[in-house]
C-alpha cells in the first residue's frame, strides 16, 4: 500500500505490484532491490492505464494486428515465384530428404490461384486476394520471415510473444503496459477472435504472461459482448446506481481508516472506470449507427457468406475501437481446429485448393475495406497495421496429399501505415519460396521493429521475472531499418 | 564479426600491437618465419618448453585481446591471462583444456575452415607456426596445474551461498523476531506500531492462514477470551485445520505451475493430476518436514511416495509432435528446461534456464552444470503413472484369489468329464480332468496377472513363454518385488535382454520395464513361442511377487502370454522356478471362466433341480467375483510421471541439438556440490542424488528460499524482495541475520513449516496495527522495515471461498477430483467456455477448481490468476475495471449475494438485526450507528441482495487488514 500523495511517481515491479520511486531510493541505496530493477514504465496504480510517453518520439500510436491463424501459405497469396510455375510436378531438390511436420514430401506445385501485378508497383499478388492486392501500394512485405518451430501452437506462441513455450507476455501486453491507452473508457488492448472461435494457442495470444494482469487483452467480438459489462438483467437501471453510490460510501468511510492508501483508492476509480466502460464499450459495439454503403464495402452484408458478414462485422469493430483510441486491436481469423484440418483456418494440408477458396474470400473483402477505411478516415497516419501468421507452408504438396506442410523457414508478413515504407518489399525466399535466403528475418526482428515503430527500445522494454530481464525479443532482435519509412 | 569492425579501425592507430592492415600482415609474416626459425631451433634446445610471456601471449595480444581483453571481452572471454584464457567464456566450450589442444576451442577457432567462424575474424588466419605456439601452450599440461589449481580455489563471494550461520538475535526479553525487525526499525527512526485490535487480528490470521474469513462466533469466541494464552491456542487451532493446507498449497501450486490441462494448442485434461495438488495440501496439513517434501517431489518414486513426482510434470506439455526430428528433439528440451527451471526456481531461488545456452551471466552456473542437470532429469517423462499398490489391495487381490479358488473347489463335482469336451475349448492341457483344472489358480489375464512365490534372492529373472495367444506375446510392463518395492524398473539401475524383439517403434525393450501401462509403451517378442525376456538386477534383492500383464490399461487382449515360466538366478545359470502356467486355468481372451466354458466345462443339467440351481449359483458367484477382481486390479494412476533410464546427456552449444558436445555425467551446480554421479547411474539414483542435496541442512540455498517465502506469503514481500532469485542479481535480503536465524530455526525444528508459522505469528511484528500513521509513511511508504502490518488486498481464491462462507454455500468437502469452472467441448483441441450457471457443485473451495491452463476462470481469474505455465513465486497485484465489471456483474456474486440474503432472513429477525449479522459475517464487526442507517436507507430503496452485492463488492471484504 502506498499513499496518494506519491502515487505519480510510481513503479510497477514484480515484488509487490506497486512501488514507489522514494522505496526504490530508500532501498536503492542499501540495495534491497535486485541489482536491475524493473525499468518500466512509471503506472499511476488509480490510472494503470493512462498513456505513457514512449522512449523516443514515434509516428505509430496504435496498432492493428490481423492475425491468420493456421498457417497461412505464402505461395498462395503474396510470395511470387514463378520457378514453382516452371517446375510445377517436379520434385524440388533435396526434398527426398527433407521430413516436415507431418513426413514427406511429394512434387513442388503451383499455386491453383493465378498471380498478377497490383496497383502501381505491380506487386505480384494471387487471385486468393484480390481485394486486398488492389492495396499493393499501401504494403510493406517482409518475404524472408522466418520462425523456429513448425507446430501450430508454439507457432503462434512464438508470434503473438516472442516464446514458443506457453506463458509468456502477448505483444499487446508489452505494449499497453508501456504505454497505456488513450481512451481509457474502453480496453486499452481487444483481441477480436474469429467469429468460428478463438485461435488455436487461444488466450496466450492476448495474454499477459508475468505482467500484472491488467494489460490482458480483454476479448470479445461483435457476436460476442464483454462478459460481465452488464449488470444482471434482473437489476433495474436506478437500483443498479443505487448500488454503485452505496458501494462508493461504503468504500470511502472505509478508506478513512487507511487514509492516502492508493490501492484502496484504485479499487474505488475501478468502480468508476467500469460504469464508464459500460456506457463507451456498448456504443462503439454498436454497428448499427454505420451506414449501409458501409457494411456494404465490407461485406457485412453477405448473407450468402454468413462467416464472411461475421468477420466483416470484427472488421467493422476493429475500425471503430482504433478510431476511439484503443491501444492494441488484435483481429483473428481462422480459429482453433475444429471438423478437421484446414476447416476452420489455414492449415491446409490435405485439400489446399477447396479449403482456401473458403478462407481467401472470408479474410480478403473485409480486411481491404478495414485498411481502405482506416486510410480514408487518415487513421493510417498513427495506426501501424501488423498482418501475420504463425509460419508458412511448403512449395511442395505433401507426399499422398493435395495440400501443403508447415514451413518455418520463409513466410511473408506485411506492414501498413504508420512509420513503414510503402509500397517496399523486402527479403526474399528461395527459388521456390522454401526458405528465406535474402535479408532473413526473424520473428524477433519482426517485434523490436514492430516496437521501434510504436517509439519502443526492444531491449530497453524489460520487466525482472524469476531473475531473469524478460524482453519480448528475448535475447535477440534488430530492427529492420531498410523498411522504415 | 561486428567486434572486429572497432578492432578494425583501432589496428590503424596500432600499428604493432593487434594490428591487422596489410603492410603490418607482411611484416608480421617476416617476423612469423624469423620467429619460426628461432622456434623450431628453441624447441629442439629446450624440449619443446614455451614461454608464455615471450612467446603465447603477444601473440594472444596481437590477435585475440582486442576484443577478448579487458575493455570488451566478447562472450565474457579474456585471453590476456593464463587464468582468464582457462576459464574460457559464455559458450561453455573450453577454450584451453590442459595438455590436449586438439580439444581445445581456441585451437578450433583459429583453425576454423569457415571463414566465418574462424578467429580472429575477417582476417587472414593465423599462420601454421604461430597455432603451433598456442598448441604447444596447451599441450604443456604440467604448466597448467597452477591456474588449474588457482582457478578451482576461486569461490563466487555471495551471501546466499555462504553456509547458514545462526545469528544470535539482538539481547532483551523480546521475542526473536521482533527484535531484529526492531533493530532495523531502530536505524531508520521508525517504531513498530501497537498491537492490532482482536476483530482485526483474528480477520488477518483467518484470512493469511485459510484464505477464509472466521465466521462470527469464532470472533466473538477470541475476542471474549481473557484466558492466556488466547493468540497461541488460535494459532494451533488456525494450523490445525485442514482449510491451512488447502490455503498454502495454493501458493505452492502456483510456484511450481501446476497446472490440469496439458497447455499449448491442444489443451487436454489431465484427469489424474489432482492427486498431487491433495499429496501438497495434505504434506502441509500434516506438516510433512520441507526436507522430505522436497525429496518426495524429486524422487518420491524412490521413496515409498509416488504421487510426489507430480511436481516433475506439473508444467505444460506440448502433445503434439511433428516427424521433424530436429524440432522433436527441441521440444523434449523444451520439456527438460522446463523441469529443470521449475526445480532450480522453486527449491533455489535460481534461475538455471540461463545456462541452457551459454554459462550464466551473474551466478556460478555453468554450461556444464545446466547439461548434468537435464543428465538428472532425462529420463522423467510426462504421463500418467500407476501407483504402487496398497498392502491393502494385495491382500485384497489374495482374498479373492482364495475365495475363488474354493469355489472352483466346489465346482468340481459339476465338471464334466474330459472326453465329452470338444477339444477346441480345452486349451493344450485338455489332457487333464475338469476336475484337476478347477483346482488350478485363475487363468492369466490380458490386463495384470500376480505370481506370489516363497522369498528368493535373485540377481536375474527370466521370464521364458512358451506359446501366446494370438501373435508374438506382448508385455507392457513386468514388475518383481521385494517387499513393497519394484526393483526391476529400468530408473533404479536393473537391465533387460531378451531372445528377440519385434521390431516396432512403439514396442521397445526398454519399455518392458519403465514403469509406463498400456500397449504403447509395451515389448513385444519376436518370436511367437519359445521367447524370453530377463531382467538383470543392479544387485541382489530377494524377491517374493511378480506382477506383470499385456495391457494394464485394459484395451487389448491379443498376445497374451498364456504359456510360460518364471525363474530366478543368482548367477544367470542355474536357475530356480518361480511361478509357471501350469498351475493356471487356461486363458481365454474374454475372461477366466466365462459362460461359453462353463456350458464346456459344467453339465449342471445331469443334477437334480436343486443341485443343478446351487451349482448354477455357485457358477453365476465365481463369475462375479472374477469380474470384482478384475476391477480391484486396475491400476490407480497419477500424473506424476514415467521414468526409463536415459541415453548420454551432451552438452548443447548454443543450446542447440544439433550442435551435441561432450557427454556429461548427472550432476548439479558444481560451484556449489559435487553428486559424485557416474555417467550410466540409474535414473531413480540421479534424481534422489539431486534431491538430497537439496534438502541438505547443509545447502545454503534452500532453507533460506524457504523461510523467504513463507515470509511473503504473511507480509506481502519477503525479506529477500526477488523470492525467486537470490543469484548475485537478486536482492539483498533487507534482515539478512532475521532471515538466517530463521532459516536455522527451520533446520533445527526438523525442518516444521508449522514450528516457523508459529514462530511468525506470534510475533509481534505479526501482530501490530496494519493503519497508516504519518511518520511511517513519510519514511517508508511500503513498510518494507514493517512499522505496521502492511495490508494488501486477497487473492482471487481467498475472495471467491470467502464470498462462499459469508453466502453460507461454501462446500467444505475435502480433495478428490476437482470441478470445472469450464464447459469442455471436447474435440482435438480441447475447447474451454465459462460456466453460465452455477450450482452446489461449483461451491467448493477454488483450489478444488481444475487448473486449466491459459484459460482464466472467467469471474475471478482477471484478480491476477496464473496461466500456470510459468513459475510464479508472487502473483502481481492489479486493479482493473475489468475486476470491478466482474465482481459486480457476474451471475456467480448475483447468486451468492441472494444466498446472503437468504441467510440474513434465518439468520436475524428485524432489519436492524440483519445489517448488523451481514457486517458481522462479511467484516467480522458490528457495525457502527451511522452505517446501520446507512444500510437500512439503501434497502428501503432497494433489497437485501443488494445490500449483500454491495458488501461482497467492498473494500474492506476483499482487504487483509
Amino acid at each position: 500500500m502506498m499513499p496518494k500523495s506519491n502515487r505519480r511517481k510510481l513503479f510497477l515491479d514484480t515484488a509487490s505490484g506497486l512501488g514507489g520511486v522514494a522505496l526504490a531510493c530508500l532501498l536503492g541505496e542499501q540495495g534491497l532491490l535486485a541489482s536491475s530493477p524493473n525499468a518500466g514504465p512509471a503506472i499511476d496504480p488509480e490510472r494503470p492505464f493512462a498513456a505513457r510517453s514512449s522512449h523516443f518520439p514515434a509516428r505509430a500510436k496504435k496498432v492493428l494486428m490481423i492475425y491468420c491463424s493456421g498457417a497461412c501459405s505464402q505461395l498462395d497469396t503474396f510470395d511470387f515465384k514463378p520457378e514453382l510455375i516452371r517446375r510445377h510436378g517436379q520434385p524440388m531438390p533435396g526434398a527426398e530428404s527433407l521430413v516436415t511436420f507431418q513426413g514427406g514430401q511429394g512434387n513442388l506445385t503451383r499455386s491453383p490461384w493465378m498471380f498478377r501485378p497490383r496497383g502501381q508497383s505491380g506487386k505480384m499478388i494471387s487471385d486468393l486476394v484480390p481485394m486486398l492486392g488492389e492495396l499493393a501500394d499501401d504494403m510493406c512485405f517482409i518475404h524472408s520471415m522466418t520462425g523456429k518451430t513448425n507446430t501450430h501452437g508454439p507457432g503462434e506462441n512464438f508470434m503473438s510473444t516472442g516464446f514458443t513455450l506457453d506463458g509468456f507476455p502477448s505483444m499487446g501486453a508489452w505494449l499497453t503496459w508501456a504505454l497505456g491507452t488513450e481512451n481509457e473508457n474502453l480496453p486499452a488492448y481487444v483481441a477480436i477472435p474469429d467469429p468460428r472461435g478463438t485461435p488455436q494457442s487461444s488466450v496466450n495470444n492476448w495474454g499477459a504472461g508475468f505482467l500484472p494482469a491488467a494489460f490482458q487483452g480483454t476479448d470479445f467480438n461483435a457476436s460476442q459482448p464483454l462478459r460481465n459489462l452488464q449488470r444482471p438483467a434482473e437489476i433495474d437501471e436506478q437500483t443498479d446506481a443505487r448500488a454503485k453510490a452505496y458501494l462508493t460510501q461504503l468504500n470511502r468511510r472505509h478508506l478513512e481508516q487507511y487514509p492516502d492508501d492508493s490501492e484502496l483508492a484504485a479499487r474505488i476509480s475501478s468502480y468508476e472506470l467500469a460504469a464508464r466502460m459500460q456506457l463507451s464499450v456498448p456504443e462503439v459495439c454498436d454497428l448499427a449507427t454505420e451506414s449501409a454503403t458501409t457494411l456494404r464495402q465490407y461485406g457485412a452484408d453477405d448473407t450468402q457468406n454468413p462467416l464472411k458478414a461475421a468477420f466483416a462485422r470484427n472488421c467493422l469493430l476493429a475500425r471503430r475501437l482504433i478510431e476511439h483510441g484503443v491501444r492494441f486491436v488484435q483481429v483473428f481469423n481462422g480459429a482453433y481446429q475444429t471438423g478437421g484440418e484446414g476447416v476452420s483456418n489455414w492449415d491446409g494440408h490435405k485439400d489446399l485448393a477447396n479449403q482456401y477458396s473458403k478462407h481467401g474470400p472470408i479474410l480478403d473483402q473485409p480486411t481491404a475495406a478495414l485498411i481502405r477505411d482506416l486510410k480514408q478516415r487518415g487513421l493510417l497516419e498513427d495506426t501501424l497495421v501488423v498482418w501475420c501468421t504463425e509460419f508458412g507452408r511448403m512449395p511442395t504438396f505433401q507426399a499422398g496429399a493435395s495440400g501443403r506442410d508447415h514451413n518455418p523457414d520463409g513466410f511473408t508478413v506485411w506492414l501498413a501505415g504508420a512509420g513503414v515504407k510503402a509500397p517496399f518489399t523486402f527479403g526474399a525466399t528461395d527459388e521456390f519460396g522454401y526458405k528465406a535466403v535474402v535479408d532473413v528475418v526473424t520473428v524477433h526482428d519482426f517485434h523490436a521493429t514492430i516496437l521501434h515503430l510504436l517509439g519502443l527500445d526492444h531491449r530497453r522494454l524489460t520487466y525482472s521475472h524469476n531473475g531473469i530481464q524478460r524482453r519480448l525479443t528475448d535475447v535477440h532482435g534488430h530492427v529492420i531499418r531498410p523498411i522504415l519509412a | 564479426m561486428r567486434l572486429f569492425a572497432r578492432s578494425a579501425i583501432r589496428s590503424v592507430t596500432q600499428p604493432y600491437r593487434g594490428s591487422r592492415n596489410r603492410l603490418a600482415v607482411c611484416q608480421l609474416a617476416e617476423r612469423a618465419w624469423m620467429l619460426l626459425g628461432v622456434m623450431l631451433l628453441a624447441s629442439a634446445t629446450r624440449g619443446g618448453e614455451i614461454d608464455y610471456q615471450q612467446e603465447v601471449l603477444p601473440l594472444l595480444q596481437q590477435y585475440c585481446v582486442d576484443c577478448h581483453g579487458p575493455d570488451v571481452a566478447e562472450a565474457n572471454l579474456r585471453l590476456d591471462s593464463v587464468l582468464g584464457s582457462l576459464r574460457g567464456g559464455d559458450s561453455g566450450e573450453a577454450a584451453i583444456v590442459p595438455g590436449a589442444s586438439e580439444q581445445s576451442y581456441l585451437i578450433t577457432r583459429v583453425r576454423h575452415a569457415d571463414p566465418s567462424k574462424r578467429m580472429p575474424p575477417d582476417s587472414p588466419p593465423l599462420e601454421a607456426d604461430e597455432i603451433a605456439v598456442l598448441q604447444a601452450w596447451i599441450d604443456d599440461a604440467s604448466a597448467w596445474s597452477a591456474a588449474q589449481a588457482e582457478l578451482a580455489e576461486q569461490k563466487v563471494q555471495h551471501w546466499a551461498f555462504e553456509p547458514l550461520s545462526r545469528p544470535q538475535p539482538p539481547p532483551g526479553d523480546l521475542h526473536p523476531v521482533d527484535a531484529f525487525v526492531d533493530a532495523k526499525l531502530a536505524e531508520v527512526g521508525l517504531q513498530r506500531s501497537a498491537p492490532a485490535n482482536r476483530r482485526m487480528l483474528i480477520r488477518r490470521l483467518y484470512l493469511v492462514m485459510h484464505g477464509l474469513p472466521p465466521t462470527p462466533e469464532q470472533v466473538e469466541t477470541f475476542v471474549n477470551d481473557r484466558e492466556e494464552p488466547a493468540w497461541p491456542k488460535l494459532i494451533e487451532q488456525v494450523l490445525n485445520s485442514e482449510h491451512y493446507g488447502e490455503r498454502w498449497a495454493t501458493h505452492w501450486l502456483d510456484l511450481v505451475r501446476f497446472g490440469e490441462s496439458t497447455g499449448f494448442e491442444t489443451n487436454r485434461e489431465r484427469p489424474h493430476a489432482w492427486r498431487y495438488r491433495d499429496w501438497v495440501i495434505e504434506a502441509f496439513n500434516r506438516d510433512k518436514p520441507y526436507d522430505q517434501f522436497i525429496v518426495e517431489q524429486l524422487a518420491g518414486d524412490a521413496v515409498g511416495a509416488d504421487i510426489g513426482t507430480g511436481f516433475l510434470v506439473a508444467g505444460p506439455h506440448d502433445l503434439v509432435k511433428g516427424e521433424n526430428p530436429e524440432l522433436q528433439q527441441m521440444q523434449r528440451q523444451d520439456e527438460l528446461a522446463d523441469i529443470i527451471n521449475t526445480t532450480g526456481t522453486a527449491f533455489l531461488g535460481l534461475s538455471l534456464g540461463c545456462a541452457r545456452c551459454h554459462n550464466h551471466k551473474f551466478d556460478p552456473v555453468s554450461q556444464s552444470d545446466y547439461y548434468a542437470l537435464q543428465a538428472v532429469f532425462a529420463g522423467v517423462e510426462h504421463g500418467d503413472r500407476a501407483l504402487p499398490p496398497q498392502p491393502s489391495t494385495w491382500a485384497q487381490l489374495a482374498e479373492l484369489d482364495e475365495e475363488i479358488a474354493q469355489l472352483q473347489q466346489q465346482l468340481v463335482s459339476f465338471a464334466v468329464p474330459p472326453a465329452d469336451r470338444s477339444p477346441e475349448r480345452t486349451g493344450t492341457r485338455g489332457e487333464a480332468t475338469a476336475a484337476e483344472r478347477l483346482r488350478l489358480r485363475p487363468a492369466v489375464t490380458a490386463q495384470l496377472n500376480t505370481e506370489t512365490f516363497p522369498p528368493t534372492a535373485v540377481r536375474y529373472v527370466r521370464f521364458t513363454i512358451e506359446a501366446a495367444h494370438h501373435g508374438e506375446p506382448c508385455i507392457d510392463e513386468w514388475e518383481i518385488f521385494a517387499g513393497e518395492e519394484n526393483v526391476a524398473l529400468a530408473s533404479r539401475g536393473a537391465v533387460a535382454s531378451s531372445s528377440g524383439d519385434f521390431v516396432h517403434p512403439l514396442h521397445q525393450l526398454s519399455q518392458i520395464h519403465d514403469g509406463r501401462y498400456g500397449n504403447e509403451y509395451s515389448w513385444i517378442a519376436r518370436d511367437p513361442r519359445d521367447a524370453w525376456v530377463q531382467i538383470e538386477l543392479p544387485e541382489v534383492h530377494t524377491v517374493d511377487a511378480i506382477r506383470w500383464g499385456r495391457d494394464r490399461t485394459g484395451q487389448y487382449r491379443d498376445r497374451v502370454a498364456n504359456e510360460y515360466r518364471i525363474e530366478g538366478s543368482l548367477d544367470g545359470e542355474r536357475w530356480t522356478l518361480l511361478a509357471t502356467s501350469a498351475s493356471r486355468l487356461t486363458y481365454h481372451p474374454e475372461h477366466p471362466i466365462n459362460r461359453e466354458d462353463a456350458s464346456a466345462f459344467f453339465d449342471f443339467d445331469s443334477f437334480p433341480p436343486e443341485r443343478a440351481a446351487a451349482g448354477r449359483k455357485l457358477l453365476n458367484q465365481l463369475l462375479e467375483l472374477s469380474r470384482h477382481r478384475d476391477a480391484v486390479s486396475q491400476p490407480v494412476l497419477a500424473y506424476a510421471g514415467t521414468f526409463h533410464q536415459p541415453g548420454p546427456t551432451h552438452r548443447l552449444y548454443r543450446g542447440e541439438p544439433s550442435a551435441p558436445r561432450e557427454i556429461v555425467a548427472p550432476g548439479a551446480i558444481t560451484a556449489l556440490t559435487d553428486l559424485c554421479l557416474p555417467l550410466d547411474a540409474p535414473e531413480q539414483e540421479r534424481r534422489l542424488a539431486l534431491a538430497r542435496w537439496i534438502a541438505s541442512a547443509e545447502n545454503p540455498l534452500t532453507a533460506r528460499v524457504i523461510v523467504n517465502r513463507v515470509w511473503q506469503h504473511h507480509f506481502g514481500t519477503g525479506l529477500v524482495a526477488t523470492p525467486s532469485d537470490f543469484g548475485v542479481n537478486g536482492a539483498a535480503p533487507s534482515h539478512p541475520e532475521l532471515l538466517d536465524w530463521l532459516a536455522a530455526e527451520l533446520i533445527d525444528s526438523g525442518w516444521s513449516l508449522k514450528h516457523l508459522q508459529r514462530i511468525i505469528l506470534t510475533s509481534q511484528t505479526w501482530q501490530q496495527d496494519s493503519r497508516p500513521h504519518a511518520a511511517g509513511i513519510a519514511q517508508d511508504t511500503a513498510a518494507r522495515w514493517l512499522w505496521r502490518f502492511p495490508p494488501r488486498r486477497l487473492e482471487a481464491e481467498a475472495i471467491r471461498d470467502s464470498l462462499l462462507v459469508v453466502s453460507g454455500k461454501l462446500d467444505t468437502r475435502l480433495g478428490g477430483p476437482g470441478f470445472s469452472g469450464f464447459e469442455v467441448e471436447i474435440e482435438n483441441v480441447r475447447h474451454y467456455f465459462p460456466k453460465t450457471s452455477f450450482g452446489p457443485e461449483d461451491w467448493r473451495r477454488m483450489v478444488y477448481m481444475n487448473r486449466v491452463r491459459q484459460e482464466r476462470e472467467a469471474v475471478f481469474g482477471v484478480f491476477d490468476c496464473p496461466d500456470f505455465n510459468q513459475v510464479v513465486p508472487q502473483r502481481t497485484r492489479s486493479t482493473t475495471p475489468l475486476q470491478a465489471l466482474n465482481l459486480f456483474n457476474s451471475g456467480f456474486v448475483w447468486q451468492q449475494a441472494g444466498f446472503l440474503a437468504d441467510r440474513l432472513s434465518t439468520e436475524a429477525p428485524s432489519p436492524r438485526d440483519k445489517v448488523i449479522r451481514a457486517y458481522e459475517l462479511a467484516f467480522n464487526r458490528p457495525p457502527q450507528p451511522d452505517e446501520i442507517d446507512a444500510a437500512l436507507h439503501f434497502v428501503e430503496q432497494t433489497d437485501w441482495q443488494q445490500f449483500a452485492r454491495v458488501l461482497l463488492n467492498s473494500n474492506e471484504f476483499v482487504l487483509i487488514p
